[in-house]
């Protein structure tokens, strides 16, 4: 459709044309004939960039307006195809886009499709977020911080108009915040222990009790007929993990071997002592169920601090490492072609150590890619499926402060890079390939554990939860998808290993 | 006047007359249950949990014996258990609380979760379900022993199983 427009400048010329438009029925003067002109032009784009699903619905829902007032006709089908289509990359329509309901909900001509728009409202303020959220990862990756930023506006005057208290809306919300941290810097850091907001975790759904139960149950497997046994758990936090394998050590037939626990955390920074405090407890437990137990505990900010001789093993004890979550910290440090890198020093004083078994359990996402989009992209999926998994859990504080959990863990993912990215999560199937490379070989973690966990998830009862077995190890996830993986693995014995 | 104390009077003979008939009725029969505490015990072993939480509200005697005698909640917690457990278990339920917290914790909401989802009532408990049961209740003791140093919130009930109690709607 083409009008031509000549620019009209004297007034007897314009009444001209006004009379000639109403004679041929259209109510719209010329002077508003240039903008009409030009909503015409987006809204033939509009058609010919959206699908024939789109039109097909289109056509059947539209209320139809009276199409000689043609400068609010056109407004009206551009604005219904806005609210159906996928977002058009105008970026300087952005934060229009976001206004533009409030714009809607007070013309009156559109209060007769209102109803259609409020509850479509929602899913398209959905699509429109995630839209936004990869256009600003995006430009982030590029550099453009300024459009990254009008983005992280744009997305916080959306968010508004959502309900955050669930579904994209939450996790969208953690996410656009970390992406202001990632631009702006820190601030308002929540001052809540980590281990704290662990314990809430572990309370608020089953990925920890998993991880613990499964661990324990290829380690009893291991000690079989073993009088002295040794664990080393890489981050003791509560030392939640052991109560239950001090119990099954107690009614082990035969009777309980001598166990020894080696719990490596943070220091504390007031007097306290809180690793001794953890092993004073279970020490206790033991005592009551008779099981001669001894700790020690090893006080270490970084896993690749920690020197084998600390650990003080002796030749004569079965060994069991324990890694829920740590491994992957070890993967930021900057490759020097010198020194072997952190994971490399700290899988070898594993091997050194013979253990009977290792324990590695570990998100089950790609968080350790280079390309900041990539990471971001897989963070989205990864952390929304988490969230949705969280929905079932009624019970609080625990689901709240899971959340922070949980938002601690975006953020680094999100803001940090270099050695302060610690959150480097890997997947099954890398750590396989590298642990196979440092020298380790898979055990298979067996049926028991299996009807463990499966039980553990019918307690747990809430539908949605899902343990597979993959190669020998244990996925739990949520509908589908993979989210935590257990592994065990034993070392290959020097003379066996053929280094290519 | 006078019709009134009669009536007194033949009411409080007649109310004598009764007891005196009931006394004599409890010397012909000489089984009182409460007389025979193993008798007692021993059926109380076989009632199942509710069953049990309304005989603790029968009398004091009553009362006394299923709060303070752990024997009976052992035969609850492990009535279905297709074989019967291994000595060394009761010494370590005793130390982590006791078999009727054991119920009350753990036995009782795991047994009512898992035929939740499997349609049957009275079931056999496999081992690994008892192996799990007591691995929970384990966890509840240690969660009990942090009560004390504070740096774990104590609730009331123990949170680690708190899973266990809800109801959750998905």
């Amino acid at each position: 459709m083409e009008i031509e427009i000549d620019s009209v400048s004297s007034p007897s010329k314009v009444k001209e044309i006004d009379g000639l438009l109403a004679d041929v029925g259209y109510k719209v003067k010329s002077s508003e004939l240039h903008q009409v002109a030009q909503n015409i032009e987006r809204l033939e784009n509009v058609i010919v960039n959206s699908s024939s699903s789109d039109i097909s619905q289109f056509a059947s829902d539209t209320i139809h307006y009276d199409p000689s007032d043609i400068g609010n006709w056109v407004d009206n089908l551009l604005s219904e195809f806005d609210h159906t289509n996928s977002l058009p990359y105008d970026f300087s329509q952005l934060s229009d886009l976001a206004q533009d309901q409030h714009h809607h909900h007070h013309h009156h001509h559109h209060q007769n499709h209102q109803l259609k728009v409020v509850t479509t409202v929602e899913e398209d303020s959905a699509i429109k977020l995630i839209h936004m959220l990869m256009t600003c990862a995006d430009s982030l990756q590029r550099g453009n911080i300024q459009l990254a930023g009008s983005l992280i506006e744009g997305m916080q005057g959306l968010l508004t108009n959502m309900n955050t208290n669930s579904g994209i809306g939450k996790v969208a919300g953690y996410f656009i915040d970390a992406l202001n941290r990632r631009i702006f810097g820190q601030n308002n850091i929540i001052h809540i222990e980590n281990d704290v907001l662990y314990h809430h975790y572990y309370e608020a759904c089953p990925y920890l009790k998993f991880a613990h139960f499964t661990a324990n149950q290829a380690i009893l497997e291991a000690f079989n007929g073993h009088d002295c046994v040794h664990v080393i758990d890489f981050n003791l936090m509560h030392g939640l993990q052991w109560p239950a394998l001090i119990q099954a050590l107690a009614l082990r037939p035969g009777g309980p071997p001598f166990l020894r626990l080696t719990g490596i955390g943070p220091p504390s920074h007031d007097d306290r002592d809180n690793l001794r405090e953890i092993g004073l407890r279970l020490a206790e437990l033991a005592r009551s169920v008779n099981v001669r137990f001894a700790f020690r505990g090893v006080a270490a900010w970084r896993l690749e601090d920690v020197k084998p001789w600390m650990l003080q093993v002796s030749s004569k004890e079965a060994v069991a490492v324990n890694s829920i979550m740590q491994l992957h910290r070890l993967l930021g440090s900057e490759p020097d072609p010198n020194n072997p890198s952190a994971i490399e020093t700290v899988l070898g004083w594993i091997r050194s150590l013979n253990p009977k078994i290792m324990t590695v359990v570990e998100q089950e996402a790609n968080h350790n890619e280079d390309g900041f989009m990539d990471r971001f992209t897989e963070a989205l999926h990864y952390y929304s499926t988490v969230f949705d998994s969280l929905e079932a859990c009624p019970v609080e504080p625990d689901k709240a402060m899971a959340e922070i959990y949980l938002q601690r863990e975006i953020c680094n993912v999100v803001c940090c890079e270099g050695p302060a990215r610690v959150e480097r999560h890997e997947p099954l199937i890398k750590w396989r390939e590298r642990l196979g490379k440092t020298g380790f070989r898979p055990l298979h973690l067996g049926s028991n554990a299996f009807k463990q966990a499966s039980m553990l998830l019918t307690l747990f009862s809430a539908e949605g939860y899902c343990v597979e077995e993959n190669q020998g190890s244990l996925t739990l996830g949520w509908h589908s998808r993979p989210l935590i993986a257990a592994s065990a693995w034993q070392a290959v014995p020097e003379t066996l290993r053929f280094d290519h | 006047m006078v019709h009134h104390h009669h009536y007194h009077e033949y009411m409080q003979q007649k109310m004598r007359r009764n007891t005196s008939n009931q006394q004599q009725q409890n010397k012909r029969h000489k089984f009182f249950i409460n007389d025979n505490i193993d008798i007692l015990r021993e059926i109380l072993k076989r009632l199942d949990g509710p069953s049990l939480g309304v005989a603790s509200c029968v009398c004091r005697l009553w009362c006394n014996l299923t709060n303070n005698d752990d024997s009976i909640w052992e035969h609850l917690c492990f009535r279905h258990v297709l074989t019967p457990p291994p000595a060394t278990v009761r010494p370590v339920v005793v130390a982590l609380g006791g078999y009727k917290r054991l119920y009350m914790v753990c036995v009782r909401p795991v047994l009512s979760r898992l035929s939740e989802s499997e349609r049957v009532m009275k079931r056999v408990w496999t081992r690994h379900e008892v192996q799990l049961s007591l691995s929970l209740f384990c966890i509840d003791s240690y969660e009990r022993l942090a009560g004390g140093g504070g740096m774990i919130a104590s609730d009331a009930s123990p949170s680690s199983l708190m899973f266990l109690c809800n109801p959750i709607n998905v």
